[in-house]
């Protein structure tokens, strides 16, 4: 009976239906999205970190370990991708959102809550 | 990035629009300056990123503001390219076919209206990303299993529309769809299926409704905007195994085909495979440089040196096999050995078990991921990967002519030769050539955009054509199509101007349209 209640309301009202709002923007916060998104590339052992450690000092090629990581270089990489990281829109990360986590991101090394080599 | 004007508009008429747009979505989620309008060129463009860069972003949030967009667009003659999460990579991304066409964003239209756990399916908006859907099953801790595509970034409706390929028996993305709602360019709302019947409790549960089936209408098309879907999900299984068949020389590929073939058209392989030749063996962890510093493509003596240096042969063969019910797989399983060990005994199979409740593994493709984006930079970086993606049936002689044909291509134009073959339905295979290029690199993009074009000729020639291309090649794709002094894009074209009359959809997109009517 359940089931067929659920179904009716599927079609007859959108509006009703048991919804889920993916990414909702009143639960975002920098080191979520940083977590869920970024890490996945940029955790310890993903392509981006692997691909930053050929260029960069020991231990600095994991964003949140960086000793310098401009927040204007952050909002720039994030908008307009660099390298062959793809680049993030608007509509998945506002410039309010984009500016919370770079300025995040940009804090000094250890901040982020990363243990520091 | 300089300002843009999208095609055949004027300057006061893009004004007038864009301040339409503004009213009718806020200003907020009218995009126009250089960085947002950036973050929509494409990240893997082979060669200039800005000869498909947008003129505006607009980013809607629900139905109401659709229809909103589309009479000012309409009004204005405002081209739209509607995307989902566009990450559409190795396709263009988020990017128009035709330059200045301003992108429709629909990432904030992105509800999980529906998970039906009883049926099976689930009904989502195009925002909804496969890392969200997968989010949202775990959470649930539901008993049905995500089909997922190489990388999770992407729209799980936006990937059945472009005919994205999954690794379980549901795999077929496309062919998971039950149900739509669209919108026409004139902003009126359809739902298909039996979702056209009020209070229908059937609109996710079976696709043939009285009269025309129309969802395929609307997949890889320019003809309406698919605003719901409903997709069907499969049940978590009992039992799985991770094959893996290692072995075959570079002259066993037609027998490979013929020997896999009927384990997949019985269903005793449930699942796609994937067959990949000694090229993409030999990438991972390694640095093209380690293998090959010369110059054009790596040649194919030097691969099949890297690839005995590893004790691998030139073909190797991965699937999953699903079951249902608990012991089922042994019969399985050892129905693939013993098939394989009378008709290609020199291949070694390998065999990998997972039982309901235990820890899951990554052979399983369950996770979502972005680890296949590691190989875009073969060639060096910034790089990029787009693929020729011919169709063939799965009749060895046929699938060897056409692979051989493809190889010697790509090293005449200096690019490996990175080939996989999906075996998609048991009764055709789908390559995945992947043309992997350094996109600062003008005459490796230019070798690219040759390669490409010269092997949709030939498979032409072979009466072959592509299941899904970059935005760079959909017209010379769709060239192929020439059967009955090209009746199919003449019947295409027709639908496109009764639903689409001022040409405002995604023109270009496959071909379609690419001049208003």
């Amino acid at each position: 009976m359940k089931l067929l209640a659920l179904c009716g309301l599927a079609i007859g009202s959108a509006l009703a239906i048991p919804t889920v709002a993916a990414n909702s923007a009143d639960k975002w916060a920098p080191q979520s999205f940083y977590a869920d998104r970024c890490e996945r590339c940029h955790g310890p052992s993903g392509w981006g970190t692997r691909t930053l450690a050929k260029r960069l000092p020991a231990g600095q090629a994991e964003l949140t370990r960086r000793a310098q990581l401009p927040a204007s270089y952050i909002a720039f990489v994030v908008r307009h991708g660099v390298g062959s990281m793809p680049q993030f829109t608007p509509t998945e990360l506002t410039d309010r959102q984009l500016a919370e986590l770079a300025a995040w991101l940009a804090r000094p090394q250890g901040a982020q809550g990363a243990k520091p080599d | 990035m300089a300002e843009l004007l999208p095609p055949g508009v004027a300057p006061a008429a893009f004004a007038a629009a864009l301040t339409e747009f503004r009213q009718a979505l806020g200003a907020e989620w009218v995009f126009t300056s250089a960085d947002d309008r950036a973050s929509y060129l494409d990240p893997f463009a082979i060669g200039d990123r800005d000869d498909h860069a947008t003129a505006a972003a607009l980013a809607p949030a629900d139905t109401d503001q659709l229809r909103a967009v589309l009479r000012i667009a309409t009004r204005h003659k405002v081209p739209l390219w509607p995307v989902s999460m566009g990450k559409n990579f190795a396709y263009g991304t988020a990017a128009p076919a035709i330059k200045g066409t301003v992108v429709l964003d629909l990432k904030r239209m992105n509800r999980i209206l529906e998970i039906n756990e009883d049926l099976g399916y689930a009904l989502v908006e195009p925002g909804v990303s496969f890392f969200d859907f997968k989010d949202e099953l775990d959470r649930r801790g539901a008993k049905f299993w995500m089909s997922g595509p190489a990388h999770s970034w992407g729209s799980v409706i936006g990937n059945a529309l472009e005919h994205g390929v999954g690794y379980t028996p549901y795999g077929i993305h496309a062919d998971t769809i039950c149900g739509m709602e669209v919108m026409l360019a004139d902003g009126s709302l359809v739902r298909t299926g039996f979702g056209a019947i009020p209070g229908s409790q059937e609109w996710q549960a079976f696709k043939l409704p009285f009269g025309p089936v129309l969802d395929g209408l609307f997949t890889q098309s320019n003809f309406a905007i698919v605003t719901k879907m409903g997709l069907w999900l499969m049940p978590e299984p009992a039992e799985m195994a991770g094959v893996t068949i290692d072995g075959p020389g570079r002259g066993d590929l037609a027998r490979l085909v013929d020997t896999l073939r009927p384990l997949k058209l019985d269903d005793t392989i449930n699942s796609t495979y994937t067959i990949a030749n000694g090229m993409r063996q030999i990438t991972g962890g390694a640095r093209r440089a380690d293998i090959w510093q010369g110059p054009g493509a790596i040649p194919i003596a030097r691969i099949e040196q890297a690839l005995a240096t590893r004790g691998k042969g030139w073909w190797n063969v991965i699937f999953n096999l699903f079951e249902h019910t608990a012991g089922g797989m042994d019969l399985r399983v050892e129905k693939v050995r013993r098939h394989f060990a009378d008709r290609m005994p020199q291949a070694k199979l390998s065999v990998v078990r997972w039982k309901q409740g235990e820890p899951q593994a990554p052979w399983m493709r369950q996770e979502t991921s972005l680890a296949p984006l590691a190989v875009v930079d073969w060639r060096g970086s910034p790089g990029g990967h787009s693929d020729f993606g011919p169709v063939v049936a799965a009749v060895g002689s046929r699938v060897n002519t056409l692979y051989e044909m493809v190889e010697r291509r790509f090293e005449e134009f200096g690019l490996d030769p990175w080939i996989g073959m999906f075996g998609i339905g048991g009764r055709a295979l789908v390559f995945v050539a992947d043309m992997l290029y350094a996109r600062d690199d003008k005459a490796m993009t230019e070798a690219c955009k040759a390669l490409f074009r010269q092997l949709c000729k030939d498979a032409a020639q072979m009466g072959i054509g592509v299941y899904r291309t970059h935005l760079e090649f959909m017209d010379d794709a769709a060239a192929a199509q020439t059967w009955g002094d090209r009746a199919l894009p003449r019947l295409n074209a027709r639908i496109k101007t009764a639903l689409d009359p001022v040409g405002i959809l995604a023109p270009g997109k496959q071909g379609i349209g690419r001049k208003p009517a």
